[in-house]
């Protein structure tokens, strides 16, 4: 008896899979702030209710071959929603296409279950009177990560240091007003019948935000020799031409979910709605430059807005504490006219300051002097430095440390 | 003792004859509302529909081009190059045509381009299709445009925002009584779906449930083998796409510049059509 048990425990083990849980409020009084300040009524998916439904929508992230299970929970009164889940090839059940699956009323629940299959990238967004409803805000990213849940692009793929999502959508803003917002539903009909006005868009956004809101908040800080992994996404209704710095010698690896059959090595990605494309960067040399992205309207090809996204390589920090000193710090970096260093010496001490640029050429004069114990400031002028990456290092003599700085 | 026999493969070239007629009507949108039309037609009787050709790499096409309208009319195939001409109203063009690699082709009326091709004459030449091959004419129009370029007037494409979007000139739900545009299949069947956009605005069709893999692209060559939902299409650009359904169920199929799942301004009576796999 005790080795049938055995057997039994042993055969529930391994049939046993990973599973993730997902929980999501359908929202259609939320509130985004655009980037001239206003705030726009927008629909949405949140991960609470004291919580305006963020845009995109949570992200939803399983390892490949776990059981991933949705509880989507509606509460947005007069509308129905449903998630249907792009990309993913789940069976029609789960589909979330009204007519051909099920849709969520006003303070119910629905169930959504998918194996999570080919590592990649995909989507999630409501197929209720979609063309309104993903303009809304009913859209967000899914990442299916390989089986181990590595830094890896796929199950045997590429490997890589780290990872930003590009997630490509415009905002009319006509089209957040309640007279299109409150639209009837008749679920009596196959269809839901909605008028649809004309597509002007007026905010070009990536993840969630345009212009100014992107600075500081969506860019490319990483280091020279990481391989760097881009996930762009496009759910709304411009194409977009992902454009990257030559420098960063960008490498089309997969889209749509699968790894493509040839490596395309090419600056420029074309993204239209519905897809996605990874893209791997990586540079031996700082970077210090912008990746465009570039909105052409579908009816006529016309350029429509360009958004930026800054990209800031660096040579790696050497981080050695140096006997006497701590809280070593540069300020402001990026500079422009001088750079303020400051740190703290424990016992009196002699160093030397170096500037150099990053192929190791000195740039300024050497500065040696002896330190008191206390907290100690450093003024450089960098008025005279051309803009780009340098590297500041002090040394005692015996040991050197390094930081990096950026001359604007 | 191995014997390796050598194997040759003979193929037998057919000449496939086709007349197409160029034929001007009226156009019945999905809502009911009318715009003026032309397209290739298989008889002297007009229809939205153009003539669809499907013929094997080694057929040569022998196609005889009626012009049925009232003004001359031209007549090329994309991605040739010696084929261009026009035909006068009433006359007769004769064309041969043959393509040694599976391929889609469009054929269209190139004379005040975009004009004409725009008004609806434009369809496609498969080749190397199989028993469940499926043909997706997509399209694009704003209805005023179709009346003002038919009653002789000038358009600028600058500002064209169209307001209906057919596949084989049928909108939702009309296509999925096309048998020629609604896969119907069983899990594990090769299914080729030959799919030109013959309009003037972009698309970007996208499958539910199913992966599909590119086998011919007019624009990209350097795209075949890859396995995509998503299938961005530009204008004048064609694939062929192989679907080999892993699951059962109906599936929408659609643009995803979900403006073009309108009709007449209205949700969703645009480019949206099911699979369905059994």
């Amino acid at each position: 008896m005790r080795g049938l048990i055995a057997i039994l425990f042993f055969v529930v083990f391994v049939g046993a899979e990973a599973q993730t849980n997902v929980f999501l409020i359908g929202r259609t009084l939320g509130e985004k702030i655009i980037a001239n300040g206003d705030t726009l009524r927008v629909y949405g998916f949140a991960p609470n209710l004291s919580t305006h439904p963020p845009i995109p929508a949570p992200l939803i992230e399983a390892n490949q071959g776990d059981s991933v299970h949705i509880d989507f929970w509606n509460v947005s009164q007069l509308h129905h929603h449903t998630i249907h889940l792009h990309g993913l090839d789940v069976d029609q059940a789960n589909d979330g296409v009204p007519m051909l699956s099920f849709d969520v009323d006003h303070m119910e629940h629905g169930w959504y279950h998918f194996k999570a299959p080919h590592a990649g990238t995909y989507l999630y967004h409501c197929h209720v009177g979609s063309t309104l409803h993903l303009q809304a805000g009913m859209y967000g990213p899914v990442i299916i990560r390989p089986s181990d849940g590595s830094n890896t692009t796929w199950d045997g793929g590429y490997a890589f240091d780290t990872e930003t999502m590009l997630f490509m959508s415009e905002f009319d803003t006509f089209w957040h007003t309640d007279s299109i917002l409150d639209h009837e539903h008749d679920n009596s009909a196959v269809h839901d019948s909605l008028p649809v006005p004309k597509y002007n868009p007026d905010y070009f956004l990536i993840n969630g935000l345009s212009d100014h809101q992107l600075e500081d908040t969506i860019e490319l800080n990483s280091k020279t020799d990481y391989v760097n992994y881009f996930r762009l996404v496009n759910i709304g209704y411009c194409s977009n031409k992902v454009v990257f710095p030559a420098s960063l010698n960008a490498q089309v690896i997969d889209s749509d979910g699968r790894p493509l059959p040839v490596v395309d090595l090419t600056d420029t990605v074309e993204v239209y709605p519905g897809e996605r494309y990874g893209v791997l960067v990586e540079s031996s040399v700082p970077v210090l430059d912008s990746i465009e992205v570039h909105y052409f309207g579908m009816m006529t090809g016309a350029a429509e807005n360009v958004q930026y996204v800054k990209v800031d390589i660096r040579v790696p920090d050497q981080v050695v504490e140096l006997p006497n000193i701590s809280g070593l710090t540069l300020a402001p970096n990026p500079t422009d006219l001088e750079l303020k260093v400051a740190f703290d010496v424990q016992n009196e001490v002699e160093l030397a300051i170096r500037v150099v640029g990053v192929d190791g050429r000195l740039v300024l004069s050497e500065y040696s002097r002896t330190f008191p114990s206390g907290h100690q400031m450093v003024i450089i002028d960098t008025s005279l430095l051309p803009g780009g990456q340098y590297v500041i290092s002090f040394t005692d003599g015996n040991t050197v440390t390094s930081k990096s700085f950026i001359k604007r | 003792m191995v014997c390796v026999l050598g194997i040759q493969t003979i193929f037998f070239a057919n000449s496939i004859t086709k007349t197409i007629y160029i034929n001007a009507g009226q156009s019945t949108c999905v809502d009911g509302k009318q715009m003026a039309y032309k397209a290739f037609n298989p008889t002297a009787v007009f229809e939205e529909r153009n003539v669809q050709v499907s013929m094997e790499v080694t057929d040569t096409l022998l196609l005889q081009v009626i012009n049925n309208d009232s003004v001359e009319h031209g007549f090329d195939v994309k991605w040739t190059v010696g084929l261009r001409d026009t035909v006068q109203a009433g006359d007769t063009l004769n064309v041969v045509f043959s393509s040694t690699d599976l391929g889609i082709f469009i054929y269209y009326d190139h004379l005040s381009y975009p004009n004409n091709a725009y008004m609806g004459l434009a369809g496609i030449i498969a080749v190397g299709t199989n028993s469940n091959t499926y043909f997706w004419n997509i399209k694009d129009h704003e209805l005023a445009w179709n009346d003002s370029i038919g009653a002789g007037g000038v358009v600028d494409w600058l500002n064209y925002y169209p307001d209906y979007f057919t596949i084989n000139g049928l909108s939702n739900p009309n296509i999925n009584s096309d048998t020629t545009a609604r896969v119907e299949g069983f899990v594990g069947d090769t299914i080729l779906i030959y799919m030109a956009n013959t309009g003037q605005a972009e698309h970007s069709i996208h499958f539910h449930g199913y992966h599909c893999e590119i086998l011919s692209s007019s624009m990209n060559a350097g795209h075949v083998g890859r396995i995509k939902d998503t299938f961005p299409i530009k204008r004048m650009e064609g694939y062929v796409l192989q679907l080999v359904p892993h699951q059962i169920g109906e599936y929408p199929v659609h643009d995803h510049n979900l403006l073009s799942i309108t009709g007449g301004g209205l949700y969703p009576f645009g480019m949206f059509l099911t699979i369905l796999i059994q």
